[in-house]
């Protein structure tokens, strides 16, 4: 692959570079006939980020220069850090730079980037090949309720007025406004953070379309590079999103040239357990929680009650089964005569009653001691054997 | 125990905004004092960080709130005394400049909270939006007040106004990376010298022709070391030596708008350095006298 890049679209792409490097530590390039690809995806596996440039970006683009048999185009990880050292300034960088070369071969085991600045200078970049995998995410942008395009300016101005300490923002969306929180952990002191929350109304939006009002929570230092992201190009952001546990999506593109998507993980109330005692206590925590923002929003409890049972009745179709209707089930046990058929619609039963529960091991741990926190927790009711001797008094 | 309070203009919401931002900048904590007539911030020396100095403020409440209602614990204890990270206040309160109208206001959510609803103007639309921040206080029991009254002080021996600030700062900033002590010497011919003194070098910066507010007499030096000027008559001068770092925290109020700074000393004892603004604001500052 080889492809020149002008000069002015030179910054873009260190634009694009800085604001990767904020999400994941390894770059994957994928170079197609029509595009080339920037992927990452940060540590914790809860942030993604892919943007696209097409051929109208470059001012050459050939996806197969070193060998015309590779038709599937190539694929390549470096490490990130390499990556922002071939773009350490971009605002200056269009005034600096003529334009830039990127090659990759299948060959050899270096990317390459050829950067021709003012008065002759060329910077020439060997950036090593870690991996040829390409990496991708699947999500939905497309079929969801709730999409919002919104100026770059009004999110990153809002969210100036958190603190830097902040890590998570907690958005409510309803159709009247759209309302951002730091979203303060049940473990914090809440004698020492500021609780921070900022309504702004719908009509501040270029478009506000909610189809089911929900809140959402993700984090603010993916959120931050993003919204600078587009706040340097001077582009407006989509908002796509369905319901908490769902990711959210924000969408930057230049109509033609180029498309960036970043897709955050929101988090989930805190036990992912399917058991219905677990359910009924996340509500009652979210409750809780919400009180703790807003003492005077009782009146959309309900709203919330319906919303969080809602997703987790979809969370339940994490796995492939289908339902067997179950009247068609006790017809066919109470005919006898069909006996095999019968048992065999029974084992189906029972299989479909031990659906293994989802991993939840990460979250597991947490949720041990859980009961003992539940507000309707009654030590009488565990008699019998002491698991746990209690710890020393001192 | 009920406190709100509305401001409404630019002019004021810019000026607190600075002050505060001052406050956090000398101390990490402070108490608000909210009385009928006046709003105090008060940093006493023991309860905050690496001593900062001692801070008494005053601000009248009617040139700056166009609605302001206090209701104490009851008729004899009027007032609602606050402790809170100075930071936590100023950085919500940073947005201020741009605002339309702040509300303050004493609530309850979990833990005491001064919550603070700012109605800021959109840069793309027509549209406001509302940014409420609730700020962690602490209400301090009535039987720990006497712990901020304004402290009594012994009277000045000279007054005397201080140059323009940043001049003044400029000049501690350079002597605060040589010498952790400063001398501040003032005449009553209106002369104000700040001295430091290293193994390498002595450095003194002069200001003349300063405005002396008030002299208190003739200044006994008799117990005094000999070496100072003999040109001068000293019994019309006193002077103090201070913590440097302490002096030029003081300073960093030079962006509150101010009509007149003053500096009061107690020979060798005590300096205290006065800003005062246009809306009666003032800031009081208490430095003790190092004395060996």
């Amino acid at each position: 692959m080889k492809c020149l890049i002008p000069g002015p679209n030179v910054k873009v792409l260190g634009r694009t570079i800085h604001a990767l490097a904020r999400f994941g530590d390894e770059l994957y390039l994928e170079s197609s006939p029509e595009a080339i690809l920037l992927r990452t995806l940060n540590a914790s596996e809860s942030a993604y980020a892919m943007v696209k440039f097409n051929k109208v970006f470059f001012s050459y683009f050939n996806y197969n220069y070193f060998s015309a048999k590779d038709q599937e185009g190539l694929k390549c990880k470096i490490s990130m850090k390499s990556a922002l050292h071939a773009f350490k300034s971009p605002t200056h960088m269009d005034k600096q730079v003529e334009n830039l070369e990127i090659r990759l071969d299948a060959e050899s085991c270096k990317l390459i980037f050829i950067i021709k600045c003012k008065h002759g200078i060329v910077k020439t970049h060997f950036v090593s090949i870690l991996d040829c995998k390409a990496m991708q995410a699947v999500y939905t942008k497309d079929l969801v309720h709730n999409r919002i395009t919104s100026s770059q300016k009004i999110l990153s101005e809002a969210l100036g007025n958190f603190q830097s300490s902040d890590d998570q923002v907690n958005i409510e969306v309803n159709t009247e406004s759209l309302i951002l929180r730091n979203y303060v952990d049940s473990s914090m002191d809440l004698s020492k953070v500021i609780r921070t929350q900022i309504s702004i109304k719908s009509a501040e939006f270029d478009t506000y379309v909610i189809g089911r009002e929900t809140v959402i929570t993700f984090t603010i230092k993916e959120f931050r590079a993003l919204l600078a992201f587009a706040e340097a190009l001077n582009l407006p952001l989509q908002l796509h999103f369905e319901v908490t546990g769902k990711p959210v999506v924000f969408i930057v593109h230049n109509n033609t040239t180029f498309e960036a998507h970043f897709v955050l993980a929101t988090t989930k109330s805190d036990t992912p357990t399917q058991t219905s005692a677990s359910q009924n206590s996340t509500i009652t925590d979210r409750k809780r929680k919400e009180m703790g923002f807003n003492s005077n929003s009782v009146r959309k409890k309900p709203n919330l009650d319906v919303d969080v049972s809602k997703c987790l009745d979809e969370d339940s179709h994490l796995f492939d089964y289908i339902e067997m209707p179950i009247d068609i089930i006790n017809a066919q046990n109470n005919d006898c005569s069909n006996k095999d058929i019968s048992q065999s619609i029974i084992q189906e039963n029972v299989d479909c009653d031990n659906i293994p529960p989802s991993p939840t091991s990460k979250m597991k741990i947490k949720t041990i001691f859980k009961r003992c926190f539940e507000s309707t927790f009654d030590p009488r009711s565990i008699r019998g054997s002491v698991l746990a001797e209690n710890s020393d008094s001192e | 125990m009920k406190f709100r309070a509305v401001m409404v203009d630019t002019g004021p919401m810019r000026e607190f905004t600075n002050i505060v931002s001052t406050i956090s900048k000398l101390s990490k904590e402070c108490v608000l004092r909210l009385s009928t007539e006046k709003l105090y911030f008060i940093v006493s020396e023991d309860n905050s960080g690496p001593s900062p100095p001692m801070l008494w403020c005053e601000i009248p409440q009617d040139t700056f709130f166009s609605e302001y209602q206090i209701v104490g614990v009851d008729d004899e204890y009027r007032d609602i005394y606050l402790g809170l990270v100075s930071a936590n206040l100023s950085k919500s309160l940073a947005t201020l400049k741009t605002a339309k109208c702040l509300k303050m206001k004493l609530t309850k959510k979990q833990c005491p909270c001064l919550t603070l609803e700012i109605e800021t103007p959109s840069s793309t639309s027509q549209q406001t939006r509302q940014v409420t921040h609730d700020i962690p206080v602490i209400v301090i029991p009535r039987k720990l007040w006497s712990e901020f009254h304004e402290p009594r002080i012994p009277q000045p021996d000279m007054s005397i106004e201080l140059p323009a600030l940043k001049q003044l700062r400029t000049t501690i900033d350079r002597m605060k990376g040589m010498c952790p002590e400063v001398v501040i010497r003032a005449s009553a011919e209106g002369r104000l010298t700040l001295q430091i003194k290293t193994d390498m070098a002595k450095v003194s910066t002069r200001f003349k022709d300063l405005r002396v507010m008030a002299f208190e007499g003739p200044i006994d030096h008799s117990d005094s070391e000999t070496e100072t000027q003999t040109i001068e008559d000293i019994s019309k001068t006193c002077y103090c030596r201070v913590d440097t770092k302490k002096f030029s925290m003081f300073l960093s109020a030079d962006q509150i708008s101010h009509n007149a700074t003053v500096c009061s000393i107690v020979n060798k004892k005590l300096v205290i350095l006065c800003l005062q603004t246009e809306e009666n604001v003032k800031l009081q500052c208490f430095i003790t006298g190092i004395v060996y």
